[in-house]
């Protein structure tokens, strides 16, 4: 017996190190939080203000929102559960304390900021909405436990999820969703999402990775008049979808691919995919992986020479990199794609919204672009709501009929959306390209500094390029197999 | 009735299963405990009405240990605590046994829960499937995990200690590679979005409505139970049965076979055991354990990718063994529920503790010294949703105990959470003479 406990002493710490080493996504946040030393989200601040408020808010409001209040006959509304007489609990199965806790907390606290937001107009249908944030820390049995303790048929259950973090995580969910007539917004831009098998009960926002691609490709290839692409992704739903949108459109646009890696990226080792990608001297090169295993590609093949343009999926690219020596090549050679508009980066009501609510309630909050997601998270389901609201049920099943026929305005924040009808009538086919540069990058802002930036300079979105157009949805980009 | 401690007076009576009339007691008060643990007791889930308990500071509103059962949340954890003792019996019976150092146990795993995949699953385009009745795709499980064992064991005949575990570390590369491969896809689906597994229903073939549904809810004997109480009942059926037989193993010609091979393989050899046949039973019945339990954990959960079956797992077992106790069967089911379990408790406690950070009193008082609330606020373990990773958050803490928790245990209790047990109870066995 002694003996077999002795032997473990290093192999236990064998297998420590070689778990670190084998390390996944754990690393692909880079050094986040750069530790400031702020204190987030005062409550005097907000005490503060209640006087100028209401001369305030309808300036910058949509208007249709809060003129809807008065209007509402609570008597005649119909709900069944997660909705009391003077509240209603929205869910959200978040990553709080995994690998993508920094980008989630913010999308949380973008969240928190609008519902404070709505709850201070009066609420949904006469009644306060509670926000139920529970973490997963990105652990598939933690999300369906949390799943089970929000899913509870009374009061205490919830009606909506506003985020499920995690696309294994979702899916796991999506027949207990379908069971209880529920709503979960992902956190994953999947194409297969709008397969009703796959995802009926799931609101996907903006366009998806295989569209992006389209677009992200079609623009560098007009922009730099390319001939030659080369494709790297990871393996699986995120990267090849993301790869194989690209190569519809390398297709529909007459580009060589001159190195195809898509589901290429395994291992920790990227040595051989740079090797591969110098050899082959693209014009452009479209990625779909994380951050971390971007900046080592990148900057290995920027360091042998290679003279392309980049770009790639959102989460790909991190504002964060701009820490990091690379910061010159990113201004030179990569154009960064996303599905929103970002911080400042147009003049919509919307972002003038974000903007003053951030600066409002969280005037501390640390400068990024997560929470303009958490504000079309929240956005979306308070429409959907609102229209459940209208029509005078808020059960879940009566949210889950609205869902099928609201119509979202993100007010500018992004291409409003739809889910009704045929997918190819409503998938949003529009995206964002942003030009990197280092010297818009302030890494201590906070949401109060008004030239805060994360290095993005929009050079056009919303763009739908022709690939993107012309694109007929007949199923996912990819599925496995 | 009461006999004196370690007297027997026959080899059967030795070699009982549970061999004290204090063991047969516990026993039978555990099974008893296990069965009504799903159902909802008013005093001990969630915040208690009753007065007495009402006037008990901690207790009264709720202190996370007693909102335990009958819980949904916690009756997941449970069901998945109880699934890891079926696998982690199986490493005990191959580590703690016949002294085989394995890192590849999540493999096992993982090839169990592919296996009832193809068997049992439904097919699609793009994934296999047979749709087959639950009475095959479990046991076919194990033996498919079996039958992959016996394939790697010669290779257990040739290595020992450090190396064998290398070895099998590898398995687990080599398994989520493979689950990666277009071939290995049309097992295990999507690489991150992975494939439904089979639901634990009971059908004599491929009928639509089966005989018995465990995955729907419904009612059982005029019960009216949701599906995670049914899994739950169903779950600690299978328990029970593989713990009987993981205690059995160690009372036949096999398991003293696999105790001499572990404490001196040569001098086994020399005594006439036959190391290479009794290390391949080793791996078999280790893999069979561990098929099973990767099926019916992967029908627990109903969709995953094949990376979760990854060296972390594997580790958690390892964290099982040493910290329950290597080598036995009481040891390996205190671990697995602690170590399972554990995370949810730091998780649920410190939410806790951060909901009484507000107040006044001692509570207060540590939940300020502990939890960092916003930044800049003093405390180890972050509870802010806001920048939740720094200086610590939950998620990384847990990872810190598993590892502070495996060193304490090697240096100060190498037989774990069994040793504990032993030293109480030897303390009470001499009370009042214990010194």
């Amino acid at each position: 017996m002694k003996k077999v406990t002795k032997g473990f002493a290093p192999l236990v710490a064998l297998a420590l190190v070689a778990a670190a080493c084998g390390g996944d996504d754990a690393a692909d946040e880079p050094a986040d939080a750069p530790a400031a030393a702020d204190e987030p989200a005062d409550e005097p601040a907000a005490a503060d203000e209640p006087a100028d408020e209401p001369a305030d808010e309808p300036a910058d409001e949509p208007a249709d929102e809060p003129a809807e209040e008065p209007a509402e006959e609570p008597a005649e509304l119909l709900f069944d559960y997660g909705v009391s007489d003077d509240t209603i609990r929205v869910g959200m199965n978040a990553d709080l304390s995994g690998p993508f806790a920094s980008l989630v907390s913010q999308i949380v606290e973008g969240q928190e900021v609008y519902w404070e937001m709505v709850n201070e107009m009066g609420g949904v249908a006469g009644r306060e909405v509670e926000l139920v944030i529970l973490d997963n820390a990105y652990d598939v049995p933690t999300h369906l436990a949390n799943y089970e303790e929000m899913r509870v048929e009374d009061e205490s259950g919830v009606v909506f999820f506003t985020e499920s973090t995690g696309s294994p995580h979702t899916a796991a969910t999506v027949d207990m969703l379908a069971e209880d007539n529920l709503l979960a917004i992902p956190l994953t831009w999947y194409s297969g999402w709008a397969d009703p098998d796959l995802g009926a009960n799931v609101v996907e926002i903006n366009a998806n990775y295989c569209i992006e691609s389209m677009n992200g490709v079609e623009y560098l290839a007009d922009t730099f008049d390319a001939e030659t692409i080369a494709i790297v992704s990871l393996a699986g739903e995120y990267g090849q979808d993301g790869a194989s949108g690209a190569k519809l459109a390398a297709e529909a646009l007459g580009l060589e691919i001159v190195y195809d890696g898509e589901g290429a990226i395994a291992g920790g080792d990227q040595t051989p995919i740079v090797t591969e990608l110098v050899a082959a001297q693209p014009d452009i090169v479209w990625m779909t992986t994380t951050p971390t295993t971007f900046a080592e590609i990148f900057g290995g093949s920027v360091a042998q020479g290679l003279q392309a343009q980049w770009s790639g999926n959102n989460p790909t690219y991190s504002y964060l990199l701009l820490n990091t020596a690379l910061a010159d090549a990113l201004s030179a050679y990569y154009t960064q794609s996303g599905y929103t508009a970002l911080w400042g980066q147009n003049d919509s009501e919307g972002m003038a919204l974000v903007v003053s609510e951030m600066q409002k309630r969280r005037p501390d909050a640390i400068f990024s672009d997560s929470y303009i997601r958490g504000f079309l998270e929240a956005m979306t389901a308070h429409q959907i709501l609102e229209a459940a609201a209208d029509a005078g049920d808020i059960s879940r099943a009566g949210i889950l009929e609205a869902f099928q026929s609201a119509e979202i305005d993100f007010m500018g924040l992004a291409p409003n959306q739809t889910w009704s009808g045929d997918p190819n009538d409503y998938i949003v086919r529009e995206t964002y390209l942003y030009d990197i540069d280092a010297s818009n990058f302030t890494p201590d802002a906070t949401v109060s500094d008004n030239d805060g930036g994360t290095g993005n300079v929009l050079v056009a979105g919303p763009y739908a390029g022709s690939a993107a157009e012309a694109y007929v949805w007949d199923g996912p980009c990819f599925v496995a197999g | 009735m009461f006999r004196r401690p370690n007297l027997y007076t026959s080899y059967e009576t030795e070699t009982q299963v549970l061999p004290t009339f204090t063991k047969k007691v516990i026993a039978v008060f555990a099974v008893i405990a296990l069965f009504l643990m799903p159902f909802d007791f008013p005093i001990i889930s969630g915040p208690t009405e009753l007065p007495i308990l009402r006037s008990i500071p901690l207790i009264g509103d709720g202190l996370p240990f007693f909102r335990f059962l009958g819980d949904a949340a916690w009756l997941r954890y449970m069901s998945d605590a109880m699934i890891i003792v079926i696998a982690a019996l199986g490493l005990n019976i191959l580590t703690g046994m016949a002294g085989q150092v394995s890192l590849g146990h999540a493999f096992f795993l993982g090839v169990g829960a592919y296996t009832g995949a193809f068997l049992g699953g439904h097919a699609t385009d793009s994934v296999y499937g047979h749709g087959l009745p639950m009475w095959i795709w479990l046991p076919g499980a194990g033996v498919g995990a079996a039958l992959v064992g016996i394939i790697v064991s010669p290779v257990a005949v040739r290595l020992r200690g450090l190396y064998l575990a290398i070895v099998t570390l590898g398995l687990v590369f080599l398994g989520i590679h493979m689950g990666n491969t277009d071939w290995g896809r049309k097992f295990a689906g999507d690489p991150s979005l992975g494939r439904s597994f089979p639901e634990m229903d009971v059908r004599v073939w491929k009928e639509e409505t089966p005989l018995v549904s465990i995955s729907e809810k419904g009612s059982w004997f005029g019960v009216e139970m949701s599906s995670n109480q049914k899994e739950f009942l169903f779950v600690a059926v299978v328990m029970l049965v593989f713990i009987f037989f993981a205690v059995n193993i160690k009372r036949t010609r096999t398991g003293r076979a696999l105790q001499a091979i572990r404490d001196r393989d040569i001098a086994a050899e020399v005594m006439g055991v036959a190391e290479f046949k009794y290390k391949l039973i080793a791996f078999a019945t280790s893999s069979f354990f561990a098929g099973v339990a990767g099926a019916l954990y992967a029908s627990h959960i109903g969709k995953m990718p094949a990376a979760q079956f990854n060296l972390i797992l594997s580790i958690e077992f390892i964290a099982i063994l040493l910290i329950g106790g290597a080598g036995t069967v009481a040891g390996t089911i205190m671990g697995s529920f602690f170590v399972i379990l554990l995370p949810e408790l730091v998780k649920d406690f410190s939410d806790w503790l951060a909901d009484r950070a507000e107040g006044e009193g001692i509570v207060a008082t540590v939940s300020e010294v502990i939890l960092s609330g916003n930044q800049g606020d003093f405390g180890p373990i972050s509870t802010a949703t806001q920048t939740p990773n720094y200086p610590l958050s939950i998620y990384d803490l847990n990872i810190v105990l598993y590892g502070v928790l495996i060193i304490v245990f090697l240096i100060f209790e190498p037989l774990g959470l069994y040793g504990i047990w032993v030293k109480v109870r030897n303390y009470w066995k001499r009370w009042p003479f214990s010194y």
